[in-house]
């Protein structure tokens, strides 16, 4: 790939990464042998740690949908330059579907001591509890394999379908492209909330099957948006310095992103609060065991760590009008999101596992560098396959606040996308 | 027509928004601290062309949301663990869950009154009168026109050196607002 060179002096200068360009292989290569190594001596542990880590960079493929669809929805402007980074992000659903197989293999293949989901081992041993046969049809291995099929095809076709036409557009400017992209995102944001809150509820809450809560959809969503908002902010951030973003990205893009990442502080929080004290102020021993649980031994600990690392912390950080647009904040701030969501994801299944408090395990580095070696390479790979950002669209004069009469428009488009076009790589 | 002690400063009213905002910026680079910028409608860049910096209101407000909640707290835990304990479903007399949603309502009750009463203090209102109300012209600035006033206030304020400055600027339009 050719480094982007440009004439703008102001800007500093662009890190070298080569050293870099070999870590996500690396990282996928030690982690799956590790994981496989997981699987082997220790298969309902490994299974475990495969879960968490499944499901926090599940998050990220969501989190970039979501933000698509809601680009398209909105009709917005400020985030035609970051689509493609959204759309990128999405396009790792249809892989990440492929990496719940695992999780598969664990519920139909293994012995009823290593299943992780202890509602199949009771349907397995034909003697469900009553947890279990209330939610019939729903909570049956069927079923489980049925709500894994439908996520993965709804994910996939959505995530291809936007950016499909979207990478359609680059080429012809059609303005249809822009009007199909609509139509996905008016049916898609149905079928995300349905597909996640399925994922959500199937994957990880169905860990103790007695509990229910009819926030954890939206508790997932939460987390997960936030996760994906510091990482386009990340990304967006070093796709700028290293040149590719560098003549399409504003001031206003850092801002937008910062407060929407700010936003969805409070989101998670407020989400995550209701759940808790509408279970706490009902006080029902069906709902109230899972909060007892994990306010047992040092799991209390881990839920003081989300309350100040997961909301005061990052919301008194972000609260200042101005920390959005600093790198030094926001940079470090967005790997802290990546830890407090792990975090928060090994809240939510490790203590079925470990009850006394969290086991932190080589197991758990060896899946994360697994999915996460094989994701980044994946996202790389199409970020370099693609124009970084979107070529023709109608609203791209609008996002670069230039003021175009009618009719000039393509044409001034046009130019402006052919002096900051790059192929650079990061 | 002589400065007088009396005279409020000098306004200047320009055409476009445009020029509005390139004065601001010549009259910020001047060094000026006492004027103001006055358009019928919010010009985006127009607080970075005057060198406005942030509100300080945010702190009035942050302020005011730490007291509404902290005295949530306090009030609920006095009146229902101290002063007239009252059993409730078995719970704990004081457990800051169950306070929180009204220490959540105080806390943007008296957030929202630290943002407005803040933002009055600091804008000096409410004000019964302003020597610029009195200009004939100064009506159309909410209107078609822009307008920069400089106070004789200003250390840097000088009939003529100001005239000047403004004058360079490409207002068709200067005259001195009486006090």
């Amino acid at each position: 790939m050719s480094s982007h060179s440009s004439s703008t002096s102001s800007q500093p200068a662009p890190f070298d990464l080569s050293a870099w360009r070999n870590v996500p292989t690396v990282l996928m290569v030690i982690g799956g042998i590790g994981a496989v190594a997981a699987a082997i001596l220790d298969p309902k542990h490994a299974a475990f740690s495969y879960l968490t880590a499944y499901m926090f960079f599940l998050s990220f493929g969501l989190g970039g949908l979501i933000l698509t669809i809601l680009h398209h929805l909105f009709d917005a402007a400020w985030s035609v330059p970051i689509r493609r980074i959204n759309e990128h992000l999405a396009c790792l659903l249809p892989t990440l579907a492929l990496l719940f197989i695992p999780i598969l293999i664990n519920v139909l293949m293994a012995g009823n001591d290593n299943i992780i989901y202890h509602w199949i081992v009771l349907l397995k041993e034909g003697k469900p509890d009553h947890a279990v046969t209330s939610k019939y049809p729903l909570f049956t291995v069927n079923s489980f394999v049925a709500a894994w099929v439908i996520c993965g095809v709804v994910w996939t076709v959505l995530s291809r379908g936007l950016r499909k036409y979207s990478l359609e557009q680059d080429k012809t400017g059609s303005i249809e492209c822009t009007r199909t992209l609509r139509r996905y995102a008016a049916v898609g944001v149905f079928l995300f909330a349905i597909t996640l809150t399925l994922a959500a509820i199937m994957w990880m809450k169905a860990l103790q099957h007695e509990w229910f809560s009819t926030m954890y959809g939206v508790y997932y969503f939460a987390g997960s948006t936030w996760t994906t908002l510091a990482t386009v902010y990340l990304i967006v951030w070093l796709l700028q310095r290293q040149g590719p973003l560098r003549e399409v990205v504003r001031e206003k893009t850092f801002y937008f992103l910062g407060s929407l990442l700010f936003a969805f502080t409070v989101f998670y929080a407020y989400v995550t609060f209701f759940q808790y004290f509408i279970i706490w102020n009902a006080n029902m021993p069906e709902e109230t065991f899972f909060f007892v649980s994990r306010e047992h031994g040092v799991w209390f600990w881990v839920s003081m760590v989300i309350i100040f690392g997961h909301f005061f912390g990052p919301f008194l950080t972000l609260l200042r009008i101005d920390v959005k647009l600093l790198p030094w904040v926001m940079i470090p701030l967005a790997s802290w999101v990546w830890l407090m969501h792990y975090v928060d994801m090994t809240f939510n299944i490790m203590p079925v596992m470990f009850p006394e408090g969290p086991h932190v395990s080589w197991m758990d580095f060896a899946c994360v560098a697994f999915i996460g070696g094989l994701l980044v390479k994946l996202f790389l790979k199409s970020l370099n396959a693609h124009p970084m950002f979107p070529q023709k669209d109608p609203r791209f004069a609008e996002a670069m606040d230039i003021y175009v009469p009618e009719g000039k428009l393509a044409q001034a488009v046009g130019a402006r996308a052919a002096k900051a076009t790059s192929g650079g790589k990061h | 027509m002589a400065a007088t002690p009396k005279s409020y400063g000098l306004i200047a009213e320009f055409l476009t928004p445009a020029d509005a905002m390139h004065a601001a910026e010549k009259v910020r680079d001047a060094g000026f601290r006492k004027w103001d910028v006055f358009t019928p409608f919010p010009v985006h860049g127009m607080d970075q062309a005057m060198g406005i910096k942030n509100s300080k209101v945010g702190y009035i407000a942050f302020a005011g949301g730490v007291t509404g909640y902290t005295s949530g707290m306090l009030m609920i835990w006095w009146m229902n663990a101290v002063d007239y304990p009252i059993m409730i479903g078995g719970k704990p007399m004081f457990s800051p869950f169950g306070a929180f949603p009204p220490c959540y309502e105080l806390t943007i009750l008296l957030g929202a009154f630290g943002s407005l009463f803040g933002m009055l203090f600091l804008n000096r209102l409410p004000r019964l009168h302003h020597p610029l109300l009195k200009h004939r012209r100064f009506a159309l600035a909410s209107h078609d026109r822009f307008f920069i006033v400089i106070e004789t206030a200003d250390p840097k304020y000088s009939e003529t050196e100001t005239r000047k400055l403004l004058e360079s600027m490409g207002s068709k339009n200067i005259e001195v607002v009486e006090e």
